[in-house]
C-alpha cells in the first residue's frame, strides 16, 4: 500500500470522526436524537439553553476566566523573554518548562487546591489561626484561583513556545542593531521582536485561549461551583440522569463552539487594534520608551508559578505520606505508608489502565506520524490537508465533541471498551507528537538513507537503522509529550471509557472534592509521576542508546567469538 | 579618527587578540581578513559594545579622542551592518529608515527625511512595501541607508556582501564605497573575501588562527 493511500485513508478517517463528534452534537441540539425519541427538529433545546438561569453568569465566569487567564500568560510570557533573555535567569527557567509541561494540569490544580484552600499548606504556614478561617481562597465566584491555576499551567507553555521562535527571529543581531541605533534594549523587545514573535505563536495562543475556555477538570478541582464556568455546567447537563437535559447541553455545547470562534475574532481584531494604534509610535524616534525594569517586574512573576510548582508538588508528597495532619500543624504529625498500602489494589489497576492506554495510544500516534510526515516528504514537503486538520482537535471543545462521538461509540458497541479510550486518546495526542515531529523529521538529510540504501539495497533496514536511528531524540520527546498528553485526559476517558474505565486522572478529578486528601494526594502524585519518568528517559536515553549499543556488542563479541557460534553483523 | 589601542581578546586560555593596534582616518576602510573562527566578528562585538562576557578584554578605543571602551553599545553611536539586512519584516522600508532617525527630527520631517533618502537611491516606489518584496541588492541598500540615518560616528561590516551573488556583490560594494566615501566616517570592514578588501582600498589586516 503506498504511502499517498495511507495517508489519504487518515486524513479521511479523521475528517469523518470530526465530522461524527460535530454532527453528533449538532443534531440534538435542534432537538434530533432518535436514539431517545426525539425525531421532530425543533429550537426548544435553544430556547431552554438561554432561559437557564446559570446560562448568562457561567458565560460572563468564562470569558473573564478564560481570556484574563490567556492575557496574564502572554503578558508574562513576554516578559521573562524579554527581561532576562541571555541571562542566567532565563536558562533557569528554561530548565523548569519541561518538568512543569510534563506534570498534568489535574495533578497541578490539586495541589494548588491543598495549598491554597483555607486549610491549605499557605494558611498554616503563614498565619496564626486556630482553625481554618471562612476565607473563600479556592474555588471562588470571581474565578480568581482558576485564572491562577490556568496561568501557573499556560505561561510555562508560551514561554516554551517563544523561546523556539528567537533564533528565525535573529534576536542577538537584531538587539545589535537596535542598540547601536541607540535604543534601549525594553524598547527594542517593545517595538522590534514582540511584534516580530506575535505572529508566530498566534496558533498557540488560541490553543491556550481555547482551552482556558474549555477546560472542564481544571475548572471542576479549583473553580467556582454555584455557578461554574459555561464548560462545567455544560458537563453537568450532559451528565444528567434526566435525558432531555442532554439537548440543551447540545445546544450549548454549539454555542460554546461559535462562542470560541467569536472570542478568535474578538482576541485578533483587538491586536490588530492595538497594532494600528500603536505602529505610529514605533517610528516616533523614542529610544527609552519602555524601561526594563517594567519586564523586569512583570516576567518575575514567574518565580511565584515556579515556587507555586514547586509547593504544589511538595505539598501532594506530603498528604502521600500524612498518618495525622491537623490544622493548624504545619507538617504531618505522623508518618505512614498505610495511605499506599490500604489502596494498591486500586492504585496498580488504575496505573494499568493508564499506562496501558498513553503507550498504546502513543504508538499509535508515532506510527501514523511518520507515515504522515514520509507522504509529506515524498510530496516536497507541501502543505498538505493533514496540516490544517490537525489543529481542529485540539481547538474544538472537548464537552461538545466528545458527547457527539459517544454516540457513535455507543452505536458501534465498544463503549466502555479499551479500544474507544485508546482511539480517543490518539486523535488527542496525534497533534502534539506529529507537530513535535515535524521539523525534525523534514530537517533530516534524506542523502543519508539514500547512502544507507544503495550500500545495503534493503530500504526497510535502512530507514530503521539509519534514518528512525538517527531520529531517535526527537522520536523519543513527540514519545514523552504525547504521552504526558494522553496521561492528563479527563474527558476522552471518561466518556469513552463509559465510567468503566478509570485511570488516574479520571479518579483523581472526581475525588477531588470528596475530602479524601490523602488518596487524591497519590493519585495525583502517582499521575505528575509517570509522564516526568517518561521526559527524562526522552532526554536520558538518546545520549546513551548509541554508547550502550556499541558496548553490548562489544560484551557479545568478546563473549563468543571464541566459540565461533556467533558473528557480529555490522 | 577611529583608533584602537592595544586589543587583548581573551576567551578562557585562547587569546584571540593581543596588543592589537590600527587607527583608521575618516573616510578609510580598515579591511580585516581571515579564515572562520579566528576572532573577525568578536573584534566587531568588541569595538561595537557588544561582546559577550565570556571573553576577558583590554585596550582603548578612541573616536575622535573620545574614550569609547566602558560605554554601552546604545551610547557609542556605532552602525553595524551584517551580512543578513535584518530590516524589521512587520515595518515598512519607510518605516524602518524612520525608526532609525535620530528622535531630535520629529513629526512629518521624518517621514520625509526618510522618503528623500529612498528617493535619492531610487527606491522611492519601494517605500510602502515591506522589506520581504524586495530583492537582495534592495535589501542591502536599505539597510545601509538605515544605518546611516541612525547618524553613526563610525561604522562596523561583518561579512555584509556574504550573502549576495557575484553580480550582485559588485553592485552593493561599489554602493557602499560611494556612501562611504560620501559621509567620511572611519569603518572597519570584516570579510572572507579578497576582492572586498581590494575593492575598499584602505588598510587590510590579515589574521591567521
Amino acid at each position: 500500500m503506498s504511502l499517498k493511500l495511507v495517508n489519504f485513508i487518515i486524513v479521511l478517517s479523521i475528517s469523518v470522526f470530526m465530522l461524527i463528534g460535530i454532527l453528533g452534537i449538532i443534531a440534538p441540539a435542534f432537538h434530533y436524537l432518535p436514539a431517545i425519541g426525539a425525531n421532530e427538529i425543533s429550537l426548544d433545546p435553544w430556547k431552554e439553553l438561554f432561559l437557564a438561569p446559570e446560562f448568562i453568569s457561567s458565560i460572563i465566569l468564562t470569558l473573564i476566566s478564560g481570556v484574563t487567564a490567556t492575557f496574564l500568560s502572554l503578558m508574562i510570557a513576554f516578559s521573562v523573554v524579554a527581561a532576562f533573555y541571555d541571562s542566567k535567569i532565563l536558562s533557569i527557567f528554561r530548565k523548569s518548562l519541561a518538568p512543569i509541561l510534563a506534570i498534568p494540569h489535574a495533578a497541578i490544580a490539586i495541589g494548588l487546591l491543598f495549598l491554597l484552600s483555607p486549610s491549605g499548606w499557605l494558611i498554616r504556614l503563614f498565619t496564626t489561626f486556630e482553625r481554618p478561617p471562612n476565607w473563600i481562597t479556592i474555588q471562588d465566584p470571581y474565578t480568581l484561583s482558576l485564572i491562577f491555576a490556568l496561568v501557573v499551567k499556560e505561561t510555562p507553555y508560551l514561554i516554551f513556545v517563544i523561546l523556539a521562535c528567537l533564533p528565525q527571529l535573529k534576536t542577538d543581531e537584531t538587539l545589535k542593531v537596535g542598540r547601536s541605533m541607540g535604543y534601549n534594549v525594553a524598547t527594542i523587545w517593545q517595538k522590534i521582536l514582540l511584534p516580530m514573535i506575535y505572529p508566530l505563536i498566534r496558533l498557540p495562543v488560541f490553543i491556550v485561549l481555547a482551552f482556558s475556555l474549555t477546560v472542564v477538570d481544571l475548572a471542576l478541582i479549583i473553580g467556582p461551583n454555584t455557578p461554574s464556568t459555561f464548560a462545567v455546567t455544560i458537563f453537568r447537563w450532559f451528565k444528567d440522569a434526566d435525558l432531555n437535559e442532554r439537548f440543551s447541553a447540545s445546544a450549548g455545547a454549539v454555542f460554546l463552539m461559535l462562542f470560541i470562534f467569536v472570542i478568535f475574532i474578538i482576541w485578533e481584531l483587538a491586536y490588530r487594534l492595538l497594532y494600528f494604534c500603536s505602529k505610529k509610535k514605533l517610528t516616533t524616534g523614542n529610544r527609552s520608551n519602555l524601561s526594563q525594569s517594567f519586564f523586569q517586574l512583570l516576567g518575575s512573576l514567574y518565580f511565584f508559578i515556579l515556587i507555586s510548582v514547586i509547593l504544589s508538588s511538595i505539598i501532594l508528597l506530603l498528604w502521600s505520606f500524612a498518618k495525622r495532619w491537623r490544622f493548624p500543624d504545619i507538617l504531618p504529625s505522623t508518618w505512614s505508608f498505610r495511605n499506599i498500602e490500604r489502596n494498591i489494589t486500586l492504585l496498580n489497576d488504575l496505573s494499568f489502565n493508564t499506562l496501558t492506554i498513553a503507550i498504546s495510544s502513543n504508538i499509535i500516534a508515532l506510527i501514523i506520524s511518520l507515515a504522515l510526515l514520509e507522504a509529506k516528504r515524498q510530496q516536497s514537503c507541501k502543505k498538505t490537508l493533514f496540516d490544517r486538520l490537525i489543529y481542529l482537535p485540539i481547538l474544538l471543545p472537548q464537552v461538545g465533541f466528545l458527547f457527539g462521538i459517544q454516540i457513535l461509540f455507543i452505536k458501534s458497541g465498544i463503549s466502555g471498551h479499551f479500544l474507544s479510550v485508546i482511539i480517543l486518546h490518539v486523535f488527542y495526542t496525534l497533534p502534539y507528537v506529529y507537530l513535535t515531529l515535524h521539523s525534525p523529521y523534514l530537517a533530516f538529510n534524506q542523502n543519508y538513507l539514500v547512502q544507507a540504501c544503495a550500500l545495503t539495497h534493503k530500504p526497510y533496514k535502512s530507514f530503521l537503522q539509519i534514518k528512525l536511528a538517527m531520529l531517535k531524540a526527537p522520536i523519543f520527546s513527540a514519545f514523552a509529550i504525547g504521552f504526558s498528553v494522553s496521561i492528563a485526559q479527563y474527558l476522552p476517558t471518561l466518556i469513552a471509557g463509559n465510567g468503566l474505565i478509570n485511570t488516574l486522572t479520571t479518579e483523581a478529578v472526581t475525588l477531588a472534592s470528596s475530602g479524601e486528601r490523602k488518596l487524591v494526594s497519590l493519585l495525583a502524585l502517582i499521575q505528575a509521576f509517570f509522564p516526568l519518568i517518561v521526559f527524562m528517559l526522552a532526554i536520558w536515553l538518546p545520549k546513551v542508546w548509541t554508547p550502550a549499543r556499541l558496548a553490548l556488542k562489544h560484551y557479545l563479541y568478546m563473549r563468543f567469538s571464541d566459540s565461533h557460534s556467533y558473528t557480529i553483523k555490522n | 579618527m577611529l583608533k584602537l589601542t592595544d586589543i587583548t581578546i581573551q576567551l578562557h586560555e585562547t587569546c584571540l587578540f593581543k596588543n592589537f593596534n590600527a587607527s583608521i582616518p575618516t573616510g578609510e576602510v580598515l579591511s580585516i581578513m581571515g579564515p572562520s573562527g579566528c576572532g573577525k566578528s568578536t573584534l566587531l562585538d568588541f569595538l561595537s559594545g557588544s561582546i559577550a562576557d565570556t571573553f576577558k578584554t583590554s585596550g582603548q578605543i578612541n573616536l575622535n579622542n573620545k574614550e569609547l571602551s566602558h560605554l554601552p553599545i546604545e551610547k557609542r553611536h556605532v552602525g553595524i551592518l551584517y551580512q543578513e539586512s535584518l530590516l524589521f519584516p512587520h515595518l515598512s522600508n519607510l518605516e524602518n529608515l524612520m525608526f532609525a532617525i535620530p528622535e531630535t527630527i520629529k513629526g512629518k520631517q521624518r517621514a520625509e527625511l526618510a522618503l528623500e533618502k529612498l528617493s535619492e537611491f531610487n527606491l522611492a516606489d519601494k517605500a510602502h512595501t515591506l522589506p520581504a518584496y524586495l530583492s537582495g541588492g534592495q535589501k542591502a541598500r536599505i539597510s545601509l541607508l538605515r544605518t546611516l540615518l541612525s547618524e553613526p560616528k563610525y561604522l562596523l561590516l561583518d561579512e555584509p556582501f556574504g550573502k549576495l551573488d557575484k553580480a550582485l556583490r559588485q553592485e552593493v560594494r561599489e554602493f557602499v564605497i560611494a556612501q562611504i566615501e560620501t559621509i567620511k566616517l572611519p569603518t572597519i570592514l570584516v570579510t572572507h573575501d579578497q576582492d572586498d578588501a581590494d575593492a575598499m582600498g584602505g588598510t587590510l589586516v590579515q589574521l591567521t588562527r
